[in-house]
C-alpha cells in the first residue's frame, strides 16, 4: 500500500550522546531548524530599501 | 533597563513613522501556500506515512501466550498495572501526588475498572455450553479471599517457568492453583479465537468508541512494550519524541521528554504529575514572556537583532543618524 | 424610525437614535477603528523589513491551511479509509508532513520574533496569542496520533494516559477512548486552534510589525519621514498606520 520513494519503515537509527538518544530523522530535523533559522537571518534579502519581492 | 528607558522604548517602539515600500500581501500567502503544499507533496512522494497495524488481544494471545495468561492472572488478583492502578479507574491506590495535591484522587473514578471482572470473570461467564469451565468459576467464586490468593500467587509463580504447547496452550509444573488452569486455559482459547477482543469492547452496548479496556488489558502486559522497544519508543529512548520506523517524531515534546530522563522525576512515583506541573509552569512562562525580567532581556543582550536589521541599520547610519 | 430611500436614519451624519449609537454601530465603529481595510489587507510595508525570517509567519499560517484541507478529506471519508486505500495513505500522508512543517515553521517563527522582542511598544498581546497558539497546537497533534487507529495510537494512548491521568485531567479527556479523541481532533481543538490564531493575525495586522531596537538614544524616524522610497502623490492612506 506504501508506495515510496525512500522506506523509512525499518527501526530508527539512534544517535547517543552522554544521555541523550534521539533518533537520526530528529536529529536531522533539529539541525535543518537551526540551520534554516541561521541562513533566514544571514542571508541578503533582494531590493533592501528598494522594490517589493 | 530601568523602567523609564523600558518605558520610552515601548513608546517609540508603538508606531513606525518611517519610510514604508510597496507589499503585496495576498500575493505572498499565495505564494507561500504554494511552496507549502509543494514540499508536503515532495515529501509524501518522498517518504509516505508509517501505518504499523495494531496489536489484538487476538494476535497477543497467540503470539505470546504465557504473558498473556500471566497478565490475566494478575488482572484476577488485582495486582496488575490497572488492578492496582488508582483513579480514574479504580480505588486501589490513590494516585499521584504532589505534596498535598492529589489531583487524580480529588477528580475521582471516572471510568470504572474491576480488573478481575471486566477482563476476566465477566468474558468467562459469558462463554456458554462448557459445564467443567462454568463449575471453574462457581469454584473460584465461592472460594474464600486468602484461597485464591493462594491459588494466584502461586500460578504466578508457576507462569515464571512455563511452556507453550504446540497448540498454543500454556503448560506449567503441577501445584495447588485450583481451578486457576481450567480458568485460564479457556480465557487463552477465547482471546486466541479473536471473542475476547470483541467482548472487552461491546461489553457495555453494541456501538462502542471506548477501546480503554482492551488496551488497559493489552498494556499490563508485554505485547505493546515490546513492539514499542524495537521502535525505539520507550520512555528510557525518549520515546515521546520519536515515531515508528525511521521517521521524524514530535521534537517539539523534546523539553517534555527530558524531564523524565533525570532524577529527581526518573526515579519518582510522581514522575508524571512532577513532570506536567513542571511543564505547566513553563508553560506558562513561555506564554508571558514580555513580562519576566532576564527572559525579555535577553534579546537585547545578545544582539541576533543586529543580523536581522542589518539592512536597516545600515540605512539608517549611511543617513547620519547614528552617532 | 423612517428612513429615506433605504439610508439609515440620520441628520448631518449624526445617529438619531434617542440612545445615541446601536450595538450594532458601536460594534462596527469599533472594528473600522481598530482594523481599517488599509490596515487589514495593507499593500506597504515597513522599510526595515528586509529579511527571510519574515516569512516564517505565512509559511506557518499556510502549513495549517494545508493540515486542515487534508484533514477535511481524511474526515469525508471517515477514520478507517486511509488504511485500505493508496490515495487516502497519500492524503494521510500530506496531513502527517504539513503538520511537520506547520511545527517546523512556527518553531523558526517565534525564535526570530523572540530574539526581535516583537512584544514591544504594546504588542504583548500578538505574543502571548502566539504562544498560546503552540501550547494548544500540541495537543491538537496528540489527538491526532491517539486517533489514527493503528500501533502507534495504541502505544501513545496507553502511555499519556499516565501522565494525564497522574493530573488529573484523565477523569474527563480519556486518550484511550477513540470516540471522544477524534471529536476534540477533528472539530474542538482545530477550532480553538483557528479561533486563537485569527485574534494572533488582527492582532498583528492592528499593531502592525514590531520597529527594530534603537540602537543609540537619539530617536530613529518620530517625525516625518522625508525620503520615502515610495513617489510623494502615492502614499498609502492606511499603510502609516500600521
Amino acid at each position: 500500500m506504501i508506495a515510496s520513494i525512500v522506506n523509512l519503515n525499518h527501526p530508527a537509527n539512534t544517535v547517543h550522546w552522554h544521555f541523550f538518544s534521539m533518533s537520526v530523522a530528529n536529529v536531522v530535523v533539529i539541525v535543518l531548524l537551526l540551520v534554516v533559522f541561521a541562513v533566514a537571518i544571514l542571508a541578503p534579502f533582494p531590493g533592501h530599501g528598494g522594490t517589493a519581492r | 533597563m530601568s523602567r523609564e528607558s523600558r518605558r520610552r522604548e515601548d513608546e517609540a517602539a508603538r508606531e513606525w513613522k518611517g519610510a514604508y515600500r510597496p507589499y503585496d500581501i495576498l500575493k505572498e500567502a499565495s505564494i507561500a501556500l504554494g511552496v507549502v503544499l509543494a514540499l508536503a507533496v515532495v515529501l509524501t512522494l518522498l517518504f509516505s506515512s508509517p501505518d504499523l497495524k495494531p496489536s489484538t488481544v487476538q494476535s497477543w494471545s497467540r503470539g505470546d501466550p504465557v504473558d498473556f495468561v500471566t497478565t490475566a492472572t494478575t488482572e484476577l488478583d488485582g495486582s496488575s498495572g490497572t488492578g492496582s492502578y488508582g483513579p480514574p479507574y479504580n480505588h486501589a491506590s490513590d494516585g499521584q501526588h504532589i505534596a498535598f495535591i492529589y489531583l487524580a484522587k480529588w477528580l475521582g473514578v471516572s471510568h470504572p475498572i474491576n480488573s478481575a471482572q471486566d477482563f476476566v470473570l465477566a468474558p468467562l461467564r459469558s462463554i456458554s455450553g462448557q459445564p467443567a469451565l462454568a463449575s471453574a468459576l462457581s469454584a473460584y467464586q465461592a472460594a474464600p479471599a486468602n484461597t485464591q490468593t493462594t491459588w494466584t500467587s502461586a500460578y504466578e509463580k508457576a507462569l515464571g517457568n512455563a511452556t507453550t504447547n504446540p497448540n498454543g496452550s500454556v503448560k506449567v509444573k503441577p501445584g495447588n492453583y485450583g481451578p486457576l488452569p481450567a480458568m485460564m486455559g479457556s480465557l487463552l482459547t477465547f482471546a486466541q479465537s479473536g471473542g475476547l477482543d470483541g467482548a472487552l469492547l461491546t461489553s457495555k452496548q453494541f456501538y462502542q468508541t471506548d477501546y480503554t479496556k482492551p488496551l488497559l488489558f493489552m498494556a499490563d502486559g508485554g505485547v505493546l512494550a515490546t513492539r514499542a522497544q524495537q521502535q525505539h519508543l520507550l520512555g528510557t529512548q525518549w520515546g515521546m519524541m520519536n515515531e515508528t520506523g525511521s521517521y521524524p517524531g514530535q521534537v517539539w515534546l523534546w523539553l517534555y521528554t527530558f524531564w523524565y530522563q533525570i532524577k529527581p522525576f526518573s526515579t519518582s512515583a510522581n514522575a508524571d504529575i512532577l513532570v506536567m506541573a513542571v511543564m505547566g509552569v513553563l508553560s506558562l512562562a513561555f506564554i508571558l514572556i514580555p513580562f519576566i525580567p532576564g527572559a525579555r532581556d535577553l534579546p537585547r543582550r545578545i544582539p541576533i537583532y543586529k543580523l536581522i536589521w542589518r539592512d536597516h541599520y545600515r540605512t539608517q547610519q549611511s543617513r547620519g543618524r547614528l552617532a | 424610525m423612517s428612513s429615506v430611500n433605504g439610508e439609515p436614519p440620520s441628520v448631518n451624519g449624526e445617529p438619531t437614535s434617542v440612545n445615541g449609537k446601536s450595538w450594532t454601530e458601536k460594534a462596527r465603529d469599533r472594528a473600522v477603528g481598530a482594523l481599517p481595510p488599509e490596515k487589514l489587507l495593507p499593500d506597504s510595508q515597513p522599510s526595515y523589513m528586509s529579511s527571510w525570517i519574515y516569512v516564517f509567519g505565512v509559511l506557518t499560517l499556510t502549513s495549517l491551511i494545508v493540515i486542515i484541507a487534508s484533514g477535511s478529506i481524511l474526515a469525508l471519508k471517515g477514520p478507517g479509509w486511509w488504511h485500505f486505500t493508496g490515495i487516502g495513505h497519500f492524503f494521510n500522508s500530506i496531513h502527517l508532513w504539513s503538520v511537520e512543517l506547520f511545527f517546523f515553521f512556527m518553531v523558526i517563527h517565534l525564535w526570530g520574533k523572540y530574539w526581535m522582542a516583537a512584544w514591544r511598544g504594546g504588542r504583548a498581546r500578538v505574543w502571548m496569542t502566539g504562544a498560546v497558539a503552540f501550547v494548544v497546537a500540541v495537543p491538537c497533534a496528540l489527538t491526532g496520533y491517539v486517533s489514527q487507529q493503528n500501533f502507534d495510537a495504541q502505544w501513545i494512548s496507553t502511555q499519556a494516559k499516565d501522565g494525564l491521568n497522574a493530573a488529573g485531567v484523565g477523569s474527563f479527556f480519556n486518550v484511550t477512548n477513540f470516540g471522544q479523541m477524534y471529536s476534540y481532533h477533528v472539530y474542538l481543538l482545530p477550532l480553538a486552534v483557528v479561533a486563537i490564531v485569527i485574534a494572533h493575525v488582527l492582532l498583528v495586522r492592528r499593531h502592525g510589525i514590531v520597529p527594530p531596537f534603537q540602537l543609540s538614544d537619539r530617536a530613529q524616524p518620530t517625525a516625518r519621514e522625508p525620503e520615502s522610497v515610495r513617489e510623494p502623490d502615492s502614499v498609502p492612506a492606511g499603510g502609516r498606520a500600521s
